[in-house]
């Protein structure tokens, strides 16, 4: 039972953190191609700015790997 | 690093412009300034005489003519004789050329383009007539009769039966239709009528239901069969006749080598008559103000003397405290790959570090922990480099990626010994592959310590360049702000190791004591908002540290991904499964490659250049450097 719902816990932060990104993500993408449709040279920097929240699932990662790591017995 | 750049004013009297205008255009050493934005030079611009306005726009019509004829072709001659060496007696004879040349050059590509067309039309011609054949017969003479042939939509058929009905209204009897179903769903039909009735059936012909095949002029007042086989001998003759116009055009075209050259000579000499407007000037004298590398600068000064003489000078002012060299960014051939990546996020301010040394260190060492995988390393040499070598001459941007990822995949190996990982774990399960240091699907603590280590690492790095580029720009408040912003995070990863045992608890009192201290540095340099800017800060360069865990997560993702593909091939029949495996990790092999890429130059982007970089330097453009002018048919 414990178990299971460790897993969740682990499942449930890396998941909501990763919707997070989608929804951060999908708005800077939209927002990016209108730009380089303007602007040909701002390819690179709406890349950049496209990967920049992935920290968010980045760090929801950390979190589900520190309930699996210090939480499992 | 930066090339050292120096101020330099070129000074002459004004009969000698053009000369020093055309030396500096083909030195392309210069890196000109409107003399508006140089304070050091308090004179108005320079201004343009009639004499120059004319020979501007008749430079440019000159050029504009050039444009419109190698337009017509597909492909450019290259220059035949060096552009530079072009002089105003060439201008003149370039002018009787076009004269000549432009209206036979003119008549080819038209007479090309006729014959492309018949190519392409006569065969739709030859398909309908060829299907409506069985409704003609034999031996029909329709001189003196127009042909009109129809093609209907089956659907729209009672269109067939309103058009009878209105040309007997008009024709009576003299008068021929015949249809039959030629196609899937279409019906054809051939009218004929006498030919001085056209105008009159015209506009009952031209209902939209109807679709008209009119023969091409030559084949009027054939019959039909003759105009069939006249048809089919025209394809015939068609492509022996292109290619003969094709060659003639390129013959022409080969011979006008003269006026590619001349092409890039104009555009150089406008070039020159625009920058006069940025130059300063006196009534008999001209100031040109720019930056020049500061080893060119003995070279420019002679080669000057020498062409033009002694009446233009050379000087070096001290630049102004408000001046902005331009950036001029030179790397050991390793790292020039990077100076594009660098210059994504904004040159560097002259001055500043070029972090595109440490790039070229850090960006492939970091990629190498991500993807960690002999075969995916070597499959991804691979195809770089066969990339390179396509790409070499055609693109820089790839030639550039290329190479870095030759270097990640170098990496990648290297880290994928470490991890004892091929293929994921196949590696291991065929050839009992042992990783020399951890295997990352079960040891995944020390890996993400690792990471977080690499992180500190990175950081303190990026600080320790922060502080000395402040001192070096003597800028106290930001030296003073890195070096509280180091103190306090050197003394938090001691206090995190004495909370995680490793250190004894006697380094505790220490370790807080320089957290505090560089916290209350922090906020003492912060101005007015300072009690709260100090700890955002310091929490957001931990943030910055934990955001190196991707070094750990993105790897992980690759290696439980190997593993799936790996558990999918075995479980499945021996050929299914190696296909299906081999997808997953092509799959990989992409996520693989595009994910670290971006991760770790957005670690190098917002992570790292954060402490340091200081982008908003301007590209140094030498006067005379654009290189598209070189190739033909550019603007």
């Amino acid at each position: 039972m414990e178990l299971g719902l460790i897993a969740i816990g682990a499942g449930l932060a890396v998941g909501l953190a990763a919707i997070a990104t989608g929804i951060a993500q999908s708005r800077i993408g939209s927002a990016g191609i209108g730009a380089i449709s303007e602007k040909e040279e701002l390819t690179g920097r709406v890349i950049l700015l496209l990967a920049i929240p992935e920290t968010l699932v980045i760090l929801g990662f950390a979190v589900a790997a520190m309930v699996i790591l210090i939480l499992a017995p | 690093m930066l090339v050292p750049m120096t101020k330099v004013h070129v000074i002459g009297h004004r009969r000698h412009l053009d000369e020093v205008l055309s030396f500096l255009h083909q030195r392309r050493a210069l890196h000109l300034i409107d003399v508006g934005e140089d304070s050091t030079v308090p004179l108005p611009p320079l201004r343009i005489d009639e004499a120059q306005v004319n020979e501007i726009e008749g430079l440019r019509y000159l050029k504009a003519r050039i444009d419109a004829v190698l337009g017509l072709v597909t492909h450019a001659p290259p220059p035949d004789r060096d552009p530079d060496s072009i002089g105003p007696a060439d201008v003149e004879e370039l002018r009787t050329q076009l004269d000549e040349v432009t209206p036979h050059l003119e008549e080819l590509v038209t007479r090309r383009d006729d014959l492309t067309n018949e190519a392409d039309v006569l065969p739709r011609y030859l398909a309908s007539l060829v299907g409506l054949l069985p409704l003609m017969p034999e031996t029909v003479d329709f001189a003196g009769y127009e042909t009109t042939v129809l093609l209907i939509d089956s659907r729209s058929a009672d269109v067939l039966r309103d058009l009878g009905a209105s040309l007997a209204d008009v024709l009576g009897t003299n008068f021929e239709i015949i249809s039959d179903r030629v196609g899937p769903d279409t019906i054809g039909a051939v009218i004929v009528f006498p030919e001085n009735r056209i105008a009159e059936i015209r506009s009952l012909l031209g209902r939209e239901q109807l679709t008209q095949i009119r023969l091409p002029p030559r084949f009027h007042g054939m019959p039909f069969r003759q105009a069939i086989t006249a048809m089919e001998h025209r394809l015939n003759e068609l492509p022996d006749a292109i290619a003969t116009t094709d060659a003639e055009i390129d013959r022409l075209v080969d011979s006008l080598g003269f006026w590619s050259a001349c092409r890039v000579h104009l555009v150089h000499r406008l070039e020159q008559l625009d920058a006069v407007t940025h130059l300063g000037a006196t009534l008999h004298t001209f100031v040109i103000s720019g930056w020049a590398p500061e080893r060119e600068l003995a070279s420019l000064r002679s080669a000057l003397v020498h062409e033009v003489g002694n009446e233009v000078v050379i000087e070096r002012p001290t630049p102004a405290d408000t001046d902005r060299p331009p950036v001029l960014m030179e790397n050991p051939a390793p790292a020039r790959p990077f100076q594009f990546l660098v210059g994504l996020l904004g040159l560097p301010k002259y001055g500043t570090i070029d972090p595109t040394r440490l790039m070229a260190l850090f960006l492939p060492f970091f990629f190498g922990i991500m993807l960690g995988d002999i075969a995916y390393g070597v499959l991804l040499a691979t195809l770089s480099f066969f990339a390179h070598r396509r790409f070499r001459d055609r693109s820089d941007v790839v030639r550039d990626l290329a190479v870095v990822l030759m270097m990640s995949a170098g990496w990648s190996i290297l880290w994928g010994i470490v991890y004892g990982e091929f293929l994921g774990d196949l590696g291991h399960r065929v050839f009992g592959l042992e990783p020399l240091w951890i295997n990352r699907e079960e040891a995944i603590e020390p890996l993400l310590v690792f990471a977080l280590a690499v992180g500190a690492a990175h950081i303190v790095l990026g600080l320790v360049l922060g502080g000395f580029q402040a001192l070096r720009s003597n800028n106290r408040t930001l030296f003073g702000e890195r070096t509280a912003m180091l103190v306090s995070l050197i003394g938090l990863f001691f206090v995190v190791g004495v909370v995680a045992d490793s250190l004894p608890a006697g380094v505790l009192p220490p370790a807080a004591g320089a957290v505090v201290v560089g916290l209350a540095v922090l906020i003492a340099l912060g101005g007015p908002m300072g009690l709260l800017l100090g700890p955002l800060e310091l929490i957001g360069t931990v943030g910055n540290v934990l955001s190196y865990l991707r070094l750990a997560a993105i790897g992980l993702a690759s290696v439980y991904l190997a593993r799936v593909a790996n558990e999918l091939g075995t479980a499945i029949p021996l050929a299914f499964g190696i296909i299906v495996a081999a997808l997953f990790h092509a799959l990989n092999l992409a996520l693989g490659t595009f994910s670290p890429t971006i991760q770790s130059l957005r670690l190098h982007y917002v992570e790292f250049f954060d402490k340091f970089h200081e982008p908003g330097g301007t590209a140094f453009r030498p006067f005379g450097a654009d290189d598209t002018a070189r190739r033909p048919n550019a603007t």
